[in-house]
């Protein structure tokens, strides 16, 4: 249990596992987009092309990425900072 | 025509060209086969030439001369 | 305002842009544009900007559909022959984008009509066959201080400029005054290829996008000219006219005005 523990904590979440490419990316900027500048957003999503992409976009983009906590169910949640204006 | 004795390089629409030195305006809407010459705009130096003053202007070397043409196409 | 799903999915490929982002997208869904002329550079003009999500488009035209338009009016089909251009653009626009709204204007422009028809929308794209028209275009939105597209193809040849007041010259600083009928070919005389109206009426429909999104610079201040014979763009600087009738400093065309003949480029 204990790496539970040492996750951040989440302003909102988001899941994406029913998601492809790019719309991943797409969801995840734009709920980003709505949120204060220094909120956390937990990113869920799918393991493989996501997990490659989607971290390296939303970091393109400015954020910070706090964590990466892999679920052992085939997923990974993604936690981000907001930046503002990236 | 008599051979120039000295020839200046001018950039016509982009590109360098030789002409005689003190070459006028008009002289060079002449060469340049400049299509419906008497409604083309010339900018000279990125300054507007009004037309009256096509025959009065002598080219220097390095001037830089662009022909904008009327382009009326486009909906029918 | 939040997009749904399919918005997002519909616009993805904007919103991923750095330069546009949702922000972006949420610009171009509240923007308005007027299309004056559902010709060859309205054609791509209209259909570029209804699929990327703006808002509300105008297309003012009077003509119908015919035959001889077809080579490179892409928004108008063999089934379309005869109908009201305006309304056959409208109908590509809703089928690409049904999200937008479409207004229709079926009349030609002139300085009666010109100052309301411009009024009701953010940005005006010039896509008329005639100088009158295109003098017209200018001087109303100069003194409207709207922002507009100028462009102009002939044969193997186009160009464009962009107007936003407060930036840079109009198209009367470089062009003065109309030439007079028939002393300058047109289209119909002289011919065009129909791929010229695509290239220079999307490069219209780009510069919309930027000036809504504030992406990258805009042709305020310069001439885009395309030479496709040569496969060349050159961007040629357009100094402002200190004493342009109406953007000069002592203008003195205080109103918009219809040149004589404002019409007579129809073929027979």
């Amino acid at each position: 249990m204990e790496k539970y523990e040492n996750l951040p904590a989440a302003d909102a979440a988001l899941d994406i596992t029913d998601a492809v490419c790019p719309i991943t990316f797409v969801r995840a900027k734009a709920a980003l987009e709505e949120m204060e500048a220094g909120a956390v957003l937990a990113l869920r999503m799918n393991d493989g092309e996501p997990v490659q992409n989607v971290p390296r976009s939303v970091k393109e983009e400015g954020h910070r990425i706090l964590k990466l906590a892999d679920n052992e169910d085939g997923t990974y949640t993604l936690f981000v900072r907001k930046v503002e204006e990236a | 025509m008599v051979a120039p004795e000295e020839s200046m390089k001018i950039i016509v629409g982009g590109k360098f060209k030789d002409y005689p030195e003190g070459l006028r305006l008009s002289a060079l809407i002449r060469q340049e086969n400049v299509e419906t010459p008497e409604y083309v705009t010339v900018a000279l130096n990125d300054d507007f030439v009004e037309a009256a003053a096509f025959d009065e202007i002598a080219l220097k070397e390095g001037d830089s001369v662009e022909f904008l043409y009327f382009m009326g196409g486009g909906g029918e | 305002m939040s997009f749904s799903n399919e918005q997002l999915e519909r616009y993805s490929r904007h919103i991923i842009l750095k330069e546009i982002g949702i922000k972006g997208q949420k610009k171009l869904s509240a923007a308005s544009v007027l299309i004056i002329g559902a010709g060859g550079l309205g054609a791509p003009a209209a259909l570029y900007l209804a699929a990327a999500g703006v808002g509300r488009i105008g297309i003012a035209d009077a003509d119908r559909v015919d035959l001889s338009n077809l080579q490179r009016q892409i928004i108008h089909g063999t089934n379309d022959l005869g109908k009201e251009k305006a309304e056959s653009a409208a109908e590509s626009m809703r089928a690409v984008n049904p999200e937008t709204r479409v207004e229709t204007h079926v009349c030609f422009v002139s300085a009666a009509n010109i100052g309301a028809l411009i009024a009701g929308y953010d940005f005006v794209l010039d896509g008329t066959d005639n100088f009158p028209a295109k003098f017209l275009i200018n001087d109303a939105c100069v003194l409207a201080k709207k922002p507009f597209s100028h462009a102009g193809i002939i044969r193997f040849r186009g160009q464009l400029m962009t107007y936003v007041p407060g930036a840079g010259p109009c198209y009367r600083c470089a062009f003065k005054e109309p030439p007079p009928p028939d002393a300058v070919p047109t289209c119909s005389q002289a011919g065009v290829v129909g791929a010229m109206a695509g290239v220079i009426g999307s490069l219209q429909a780009m510069e919309a996008v930027k000036y809504f999104t504030g992406a990258g610079e805009l042709l305020t201040g310069a001439l885009l000219t395309y030479d496709a014979l040569a496969q060349e763009f050159r961007k040629i600087r357009l100094p402002r006219r200190e004493a342009c009738g109406v953007c000069g400093s002592n203008p003195t065309i205080t109103a918009p005005f219809d040149y004589p003949g404002a019409v007579c480029e129809v073929a027979p």
